[in-house]
């Protein structure tokens, strides 16, 4: 896929030789060939000497009081090395931990539970069977309490108030508002035409490959801790756990190895982490703690449970003159929402969308309820996809009331280039854009036209097809220090660049790759900066005892920050290079010019050095008064976020009789910005679109009236194979960030973001002549059944 | 999790012998598998404990069955029963209603069976509790029968818990193929509602 230049005169990035395989080239992904052979080295393939396991005990209960544990059969058990209680950590005062949003939450449960799945007791066994077994044999004898599953009614009297150990005696955790209310309440008054969607973006989970877990070696000897972890963010667990704990910092280092997905749920810090500590701390050998397929499901991380209602003013062309939103937030037990914005709600407010208007208001209520905690960003940024799915949701809703093309209506609201950077009412300033662009490509590359004319053709015969059209604008790269920070820690992030005698080179981020192959991306970044191949760079993430300090991959934050870091340090290397050449060469500074990977003297082309023999020249003819080496770190605070934007497309066909949508066809039309790698990128779309046509028709964590998980194992929660994943056919348009060393925007969590609301919009459109204006999702056959049932159309 | 089975079957002896057994919880629960009364509170309440195992877990429920409707005129009897595993792994309700009627060369006996799973056993979701309460079922319509021919028989056998392997591997082998496999007894109709 060839980017289309739309907004020339931005970042231009000159392409260098195949050889060289800088920005632009499709070089194959060098961590592939480990990964394609079974070479890989993921949290679970660490095994020490003397090494033992932990097993969780977990709540069959979603609300219940813990009368008694009884460890002593379990304890029988030859094997059985420790079994740790709540009760227990209460002593060290660590039976509870603080979450990554301004609460708290429970290691291991004391008093009473509050979720299913929840930690009880943590057995530790000398092989992991044992463990298992020990496990079973723990009774814990519970009372019932009543269970609160239903987030509407956390404020309700009736219900019973979940958390004792807070001051605030209510369910009820926040309320966050924002934008102008009197100016949109008078949009509202005065508008022609008010449309209003109520949808759900249902509790799902990312579902990572590999399930988290943690190796927790504690060396008595030296007092030092090595936490082999899966985590996204190692450097802040190391302060995390230094901070919890009470730990020195320096005696703590955190690796993080192969990681085998992440998608935000390896973001925050989990009960068995801190378990596997402690019982290594008291045991003095390292312990193994992984999680299984059902525990990482049920106990860790989820992501949306929002329930959201739009509003758009509009006069009778379609021009939107405000939104208005109102929305409440299931956040189960704890507030561990894993974001690091200042407002509760993260990026929400985005939810103006790609659509230029004045006035906008919204709100959100958080609640606790019998659920187990998270609320972390999967694949986005701090509740972007809610606000993408919400506006784009509401636009088409808008375009059904108004009976107008949704492709038109579209067009007629985006914010124009010449706009940019645009201030939205919400407070966010988008950086660049060309909308209109990327939806007219969208439109070029689905036969839009054909197809709504086949749509007449197919509606008269009684067959139901659909298109539907997201035209999202995301936010990502967290983020500006003043505006972002964990636990105070301020967003920005590293990159450390050291070139060796021969001219090869070693690079260490901040960041942790999961997946989304920094080891290539990075490389082929300094490749465009310095010149040297990216074969010969090497990229070394995660280990907090050599990388520089960072606060990790989500947020699609890592070419926004450590990319950008790369290319500060790699101009830094050129710049003293530059004046190696010089000494080398007997000339002035100011006479080199610059092409990748060499400086030649200008008017004689001959005269030259290339960065290898400058990088020998570093260490063995170092000019005088000039340090020896040639490496270089930078810290990069970005000055704003970035704001990706795309138009996606999806066409579908519905089975009559079994309710089952078919997606004939999908066109994404990204634009991040200049793109590193466009295989990655399409790697990235490809993985984030099949991730979002899970959400929209397969896949929610739901919960019975008595708080039973009834989407805690593979077999209700489904994972889309290549059976139900459609072809994806892609398409880039080029709009570079300003602000941004080398004009990238970041790509990774885009697809995501974007797509459910064109998979919602497409079946909403199927079926839109019979009088449906919204379905929630997942929408799986039985609901379409069910719909056309009503319809009469099941024949 | 509710899941409400509906279950018929037909034996045939007349309706006062088989009302004799099903109006005794104590006999009902010898046909039951894996069940146990353990003891008589008064004349309407037992405690008892039943052992259900499918797949890697085991649960041991232990509680209370209780009487709450005997219309002997009717030939109608309703039990609600309510058990905790004893580690603690979950806990269930059972509200019971089972109904005698007179058919050609017999009885007819007509059983709902509202059940409330809470923990372990109910992640597995309707379509495993709705099989494995199938496979119970069928067990305990052949003990039933048994205790109408030869309860001297069935009075000595001790309860044991419902084999394990095999129960979960017939529960997922009917999850799949319940569809097109409707042969095992034609007198027996079946209905599992989420």
């Amino acid at each position: 896929m060839a980017a289309e230049k739309t907004s020339p005169g931005l970042v231009e990035v000159e392409k260098t030789s195949p050889e060289v395989s800088g920005m632009g080239h499709r070089m194959k992904r060098k961590e592939d060939s480990r990964f394609l052979q079974g070479r890989g080295n993921y949290v679970d393939d660490v095994n020490l000497p003397h090494m033992v396991y932990g097993q969780m005990v977990r709540s069959p209960y979603a609300h219940a009081r813990i009368k008694s544990i009884n460890t002593e059969a379990a304890k029988k058990l030859p094997g059985v090395l420790a079994i740790i209680t709540g009760e227990d950590l209460a002593k060290a005062n660590l039976a509870w931990m603080p979450t990554l949003f301004f609460d708290k939450q429970m290691v291991l449960a004391t008093g009473k539970v509050l979720f299913q799945a929840q930690e009880v007791a943590f057995v530790v066994a000398e092989d992991r069977y044992i463990a298992a077994d020990a496990a079973e044999l723990v009774e814990v004898e519970y009372e019932e309490l009543p269970v609160l599953v239903d987030p509407y009614k956390a404020t309700d009297p009736a219900s019973p108030i979940l958390r004792e150990d807070r001051e605030e005696k209510s369910n009820h955790i926040f309320h966050w508002e924002v934008g102008d209310k009197a100016a949109t309440d008078k949009a509202f008054a005065d508008a022609a035409v008010k449309s209003k969607v109520h949808a759900i973006s249902q509790r799902c989970h990312p579902a990572p490959l590999e399930t988290c877990g943690c190796v927790a070696d504690y060396n008595k000897a030296t007092e030092r801790f090595t936490i082999y972890l899966t985590s996204q963010a190692p450097h802040a667990h190391r302060t995390l756990f230094a901070l919890v704990a009470g730990l020195p910092e320096q005696n703590i280092r955190v690796v993080s190895p192969d990681i085998g997905g992440g998608f935000g749920n390896k973001v925050p810090i989990y009960p068995g982490y801190v378990c596997a500590v402690v019982a290594s701390l008291t045991l003095g050998v390292p312990v193994k703690w992984i999680e299984t397929r059902s525990e990482n499901l049920q106990s860790t991380g989820f992501a949306r449970d929002y329930h959201m209602t739009a509003e758009l003013a509009a006069d009778k062309d379609g021009k939107i003159k405000a939104m208005r939103v109102k929305t409440l937030a299931d956040h189960g037990a704890f507030n561990a929402a894993a974001q690091p914005t200042k407002f509760p709600a993260g990026l929400f407010s985005v939810c103006t969308g790609s659509y230029d208007y004045p006035a906008a208001f919204c709100e959100v209520d958080g609640v606790y309820t019998n659920k187990a905690p998270g609320g972390i960003a999967y694949r986005c940024s701090f509740r972007i996809t809610e606000a993408a799915y919400l506006i784009e949701r509401a636009v088409d809703v808008l375009a059904l009331d108004l009976k107008m093309d949704p492709a038109e209506l579209r067009r007629k609201n985006f914010i124009q280039p010449e706009k940019f950077p645009y201030a939205t009412p919400l407070g966010w300033t988008y950086d660049s854009g060309n909308y209109e662009g990327a939806l007219n490509k969208a439109l070029e590359m689905v036969g839009y036209k054909e197809l709504r004319k086949e749509q007449e053709e197919k509606r008269k015969k009684g067959e139901l097809m659909g298109i539907g059209i997201s035209s999202f604008t995301e936010a990502v790269g967290a983020g500006p220090a003043h505006a972002f920070d964990i636990a105070g820690i301020k967003m920005f992030d590293s990159a450390e660049i050291r070139i060796h005698p021969t001219g090869k080179a070693i690079c260490r981020m901040g960041t942790k790759s999961q997946g989304q192959g920094h080891e290539t991306t990075y490389a082929q970044i300094v490749a465009q900066e310095l010149g040297i191949p990216a074969k010969d760079v090497i990229i070394e993430e995660g280990d907090t005892d050599t990388a520089p300090y960072g606060l990790g991959t989500y947020a699609s934050r890592s070419t926004p920050t450590s990319g950008a870091a790369t290319a500060m340090a790699a101009r830094k290397i050129r710049d003293k290079a530059r004046k190696i050449a010089a000494f080398l060469l007997e000339a002035s500074e100011e006479d080199l010019i610059w092409e990748p990977g060499k400086f030649s003297v200008k008017g004689a082309p001959g005269k030259a050095k290339t960065i290898q023999e400058i990088a020998f020249a570093a260490y063995t003819n170092i000019p005088p008064g000039l340090e020896a080496g040639l490496e270089a770190i930078n810290y990069y605070d970005p000055p704003n976020l970035t704001f990706p934007f795309g138009t996606y497309i999806s066409v579908v066909d519905i089975d009559k009789g079994t309710g089952e949508v078919k997606v004939r066809k999908f066109v994404a039309v990204d634009d991040c910005g200049n793109v590193i790698n466009p295989m990655i990128v399409e790697g990235q779309i490809h993985g984030g679109l099949t991730e979002g046509l899970a959400i929209a028709f397969m896949q929610e964590i739901g919960y019975d009236e008595n708080g039973n998980v009834s989407g805690g194992t593979f077999m209700d929660y489904l994972v889309p194979t290549a059976v139900e994943t459609p072809h994806w056919d892609t398409g880039l348009t080029c709009t570079p960030s300003p602000h941004h060393p080398f004009g990238a925007k970041g790509v990774g969590e885009s697809p995501n973001v974007g797509s459910p609301a064109a998979f919602v919009n497409s079946v909403v459109d199927a079926l839109s002549h019979l009088g449906v204006k919204h379905i929630d999702m997942p929408i799986t056959p039985w609901k379409v059944w069910n719909i056309l049932k009503d319809k009469g159309l099941t024949g | 999790m509710a899941v409400t089975i509906e279950k018929t079957f037909r034996v045939g002896e007349p309706a006062d012998k088989v009302w004799a057994i099903l109006s005794d919880p104590k006999k009902v629960a010898l046909c039951v598998p894996g069940a146990q009364i353990t003891e008589q509170v008064d004349d309407k309440t037992y405690k008892g404990a039943i052992k259900v195992k499918v797949g890697p877990s085991v649960t041991d429920f232990k509680g209370e069955v209780q009487v709450v409707r005997l219309d002997e005129h009717a030939h109608e009897i309703e039990i609600l029963g309510k058990g905790q595993d004893v580690r603690g792994k979950g806990s269930a309700s059972m509200k019971m209603t089972g109904k005698l009627r007179n058919v050609d060369g017999g009885t007819e006996v007509v059983s709902t069976s509202e059940l409330n799973v809470v923990g372990i056993l109910a992640q597995m979701g309707a379509r495993v509790i709705t099989e494995v309460s199938n496979i119970m079922f069928e067990q305990f319509v052949n003990n039933f029968k048994k205790q109408l021919q030869s309860p001297e028989e069935m009075n000595a056998e001790a309860a044991k818990p419902i084999s394990g392997v095999g129960l979960a591997f017939s529960a997922l082998k009917a999850s799949f193929s319940r569809h097109d496999d409707k042969s095992d007894s034609s007198a027996e109709s079946d209905s599992g509602k989420k």
